[in-house]
């Protein structure tokens, strides 16, 4: 009896009030006000996930001494469950004063008005890589900031490089020839790329990228996969495994490293934290068998740029103090002490003047890279559209779909699957 | 069997009011003394599956989560959608495939283990034992890492099949093969489970029954199969019943080990569901699992029409 009451009032509520903007609550948020320098106070919860959630504290500590009155608690949450706690603090009302977040979620949580609008005259926006700004902005309005970023590079193997006689590659032309060079000079492939699956969407769309293809038209309603850029994009990267550059074998994290340093694989995509694990693997004489270079491309070397961002939640009780602490986070300073401590690279462009990063040989190289990085639209359907990306991406290293068919069927079902708007 | 069956109350006088006013002080005690229980349940079981099952007739997806309550009523529109989905029909075709296949697969196993460890083997029967149950309380995550080498293109398997000449496949990147290679992970995890279960229905066989067939002269063959079989099968009937409905919701396996691929070959409907809630999709997502558990319903009516007593 009681349960036929709970669906009565259940479906009763939702006959009453069906959604009244047809949208959802992103768009028509206005940024609140401008935000002081007078010190933070009171008492702040953050989350943030993985690495950085277990050593934030350390660099909070210093935010705590410059602001006494001010009291930090970080909470550690593992990347695996990150998204549905977001997802379950939001619909019961507990959530956090800051949280940090995966770039590619912002499109989807914006969506649900549990953001705050970032404040004017917060931050300067021009500050931070152009990339990465827009993957904390939606449609026009930018939730939070990008905290720290992360972009794909090319590792190479510079023995087997210098024994073929041929230089990194900058044009797609020569990325073939000089993959098909490592071969000859004895790595089993070339360069080791995803036939597909999980995340396999992030080799191929900076392909498209590079000639000046993009997800969405201008105004974000579109989306343009049926695009020649497209069809070349999937073409191009199936030329290595038809080929045989390519292994048609997907390297799980741990087996890539190995097939690098035993010089089975010449090459392979990845973002700076391979830099510190080929040094540990491969021993101290493996530094100089190996660097890194921009990513090669056609009308531009565009790359794939994600990374953390920190965003303020509308029911925050401390707002002020929140943002205060997101905009000491995105100082080029506390950026510079945020790399000592976690690794992760600064989003803000003045911090990479610092040697830190100018004089590395690994480091400048991404810090070049991310001037030409971009991230895919912060749209609530992003993890859906590129879930059809990764599948028909296989298909097509599989040869059970052709390039044009693969990118028909993936325009189709993003269209369906819609922006989310 | 149960012939002490409710028979028909002696009919008595209409009770007194007072009886009648006992009575209800009695009910309400019980209720009282239920509440916890009853409490409990509306709020942590009845409510959320009520709740979800409402979900799966609107269009609920991650924007709605500060305002549940407005969302649009779209009747049975989710449901369709995913019947014309090829990628769930897909799932759906790979669960039962995975069903049909690993629950039989399982049992006989197991059946057999049972026998071997109950009749045959009398030196280190405990090791055996422990050996296999120890697969059914080893963390999935350890479990994966031991397959994975034994099935990746160089791992164990392989390595024994070119010593009779024979090249294996890439196991688990193989469109073929990944879903029998899950198949064969899945019955060596769950032989343990049952073989216990059966295990202690073989010791629960009359012996006498045994006797009197042998003086009969039944052979092993006849007695395995006219008395152990029909004493045995309350035990069969459950083993098969919660075999398939844990395997129709087969997830882990492919979680871990596949993510659904390699095109789908290893997507099962849970795997399915769960990548819909992933992309927030959650009225989508309980369309879907409602389906799985409709699914779940129609099997055990089955497992227990065929299986379930014969004699009334």
């Amino acid at each position: 009896m009681a349960v036929g009451a709970v669906t009565l009032v259940g479906a009763l509520a939702l006959a009453g009030c069906g959604r009244s903007d047809g949208g959802g609550g992103a768009g028509g948020d206005q940024a609140g006000e401008a935000i002081d320098d007078s010190p933070a106070t009171g008492e702040l919860t953050v989350w943030a996930m993985g690495n950085e959630g277990e050593v934030l504290d350390e660099l909070v500590a210093q935010f705590e001494e410059e602001n006494p009155d001010v009291s930090v608690e970080v909470t550690a949450v593992p990347w695996e469950s990150a998204h549905d706690r977001i997802a379950t603090a939001i619909a019961g009302g507990e959530t956090p004063d800051i949280t940090m977040l995966g770039t590619t979620w912002v499109g989807e949580f914006a969506a649900t008005g549990a953001f705050e609008p970032t404040p004017e005259g917060l931050v300067d926006e021009s500050a931070f890589f152009e990339g990465s700004w827009e993957t904390a902005v939606v449609d026009d309005v930018a939730y939070g900031v990008p905290w720290y970023v992360d972009t794909r590079v090319l590792y190479y193997r510079t023995d087997l490089a210098e024994q073929a006689g041929v230089e990194p590659p900058t044009t797609w032309e020569e990325y073939t020839e000089f993959t098909k060079a490592l071969q000859s000079a004895g790595a089993t492939w070339g360069v080791s790329l995803p036939p597909g699956g999980f995340d396999s969407w992030q080799y191929v769309t900076p392909l498209a990228w590079q000639q000046g293809g993009d997800i969405l038209n201008d105004d974000g309603t579109e989306f343009t996969f049926d695009t020649p850029e497209w069809e070349e994009a999937f073409t191009y990267y199936k030329s290595f495994f038809d080929e045989g550059i390519a292994e048609p074998r997907r390297l799980e994290g741990g087996e890539i490293e190995q097939a690098f340093i035993n010089g089975e694989v010449g090459a392979f995509y990845s973002g700076p934290f391979h830099v510190s694990l080929l040094l540990d693997q491969g021993g101290e004489e493996f530094a100089d068998k190996f660097a890194v270079t921009m990513v090669p491309g056609a009308d531009s070397r565009t790359s794939f740029t994600g990374g953390g961002n920190l965003a303020v939640f509308e029911d925050t009780d401390n707002r002020d103090a929140a943002w205060k602490l997101v905009r000491w986070l995105s100082q080029p300073e506390t950026q510079i002490s945020w790399y000592k401590i976690s690794t992760d690279l600064p989003s803000v462009q003045a911090a990479w003047d610092d040697p830190t990063f100018s004089e590395d040989p690994y480091l400048s190289v991404f810090g070049e890279q991310l001037q030409d990085s971009k991230a895919p639209p912060a749209i609530p359907t992003w993890a859906q559209v590129s879930a059809v990306i990764d599948q028909e991406l296989e298909k097509t290293t599989r040869g059970e779909t052709t390039p044009a068919d693969a990118i028909a069927t993936i325009q189709q079902q993003a269209q369906s699957i819609g922006t989310g708007n | 069997m149960t012939a002490v069956a409710t028979s028909a109350p002696p009919r008595s006088a209409p009770p007194s009011p007072a009886m009648r006013r006992r009575a209800r002080r009695m009910t309400l005690t019980a209720w009282l003394f239920a509440l916890p229980f009853v409490v409990l349940f509306l709020v942590f079981m009845a409510g959320p599956i009520v709740g979800s099952l409402v979900m799966s007739f609107t269009d609920m997806t991650t924007r709605d989560l500060q305002t549940p309550f407005q969302v649009n009523i779209v009747g049975i529109d989710n449901y369709v959608r995913l019947f014309q989905d090829p990628r769930f029909l897909r799932s759906l075709l790979n669960t039962f495939t995975f069903v049909v296949v690993a629950v039989p697969l399982t049992m006989a196993l197991a059946l057999a283990v049972a026998l071997a460890l109950d009749k045959g083997i009398r030196r280190f029967r405990t090791v055996y034992r422990v050996g296999f149950y120890t697969p059914v309380v080893t963390s999935i995550v350890a479990i994966a890492i031991v397959w994975r080498f034994i099935l990746q293109p160089d791992g164990l398997l392989n390595g024994f099949l070119a010593l009779l000449g024979i090249q294996g496949p890439d196991w688990l990147q193989s469109t073929t093969w990944a879903l029998p290679s899950l198949i064969a992970m899945a019955v060596w995890r769950n032989i343990g489970t049952l073989m216990v279960i059966f295990l202690a229905a073989l010791q629960g066989v009359p012996r006498e029954h045994h006797e009197a067939a042998m003086v009969d002269g039944a052979n092993a063959w006849q007695r395995f199969w006219n008395i152990t079989i029909p004493a045995m099968r309350p035990a069969i009937l459950f083993s098969a019943v919660i075999t398939g409905i844990g395997f129709l919701q087969f997830f882990e396996e492919p979680f871990v080990m596949t993510r659904g691929g390699p095109l789908d070959s290893t997507l099962s409907a849970a795997m399915y569901t769960f990548q819909q809630f992933g992309f927030g999709n959650y009225a989508y997502a309980s369309a879907a699992s409602y389906v799985l558990f409709l699914a779940i319903v129609v099997l055990a009516l089955i497992q227990f029409r065929l299986l379930g007593r014969k004699e009334d």
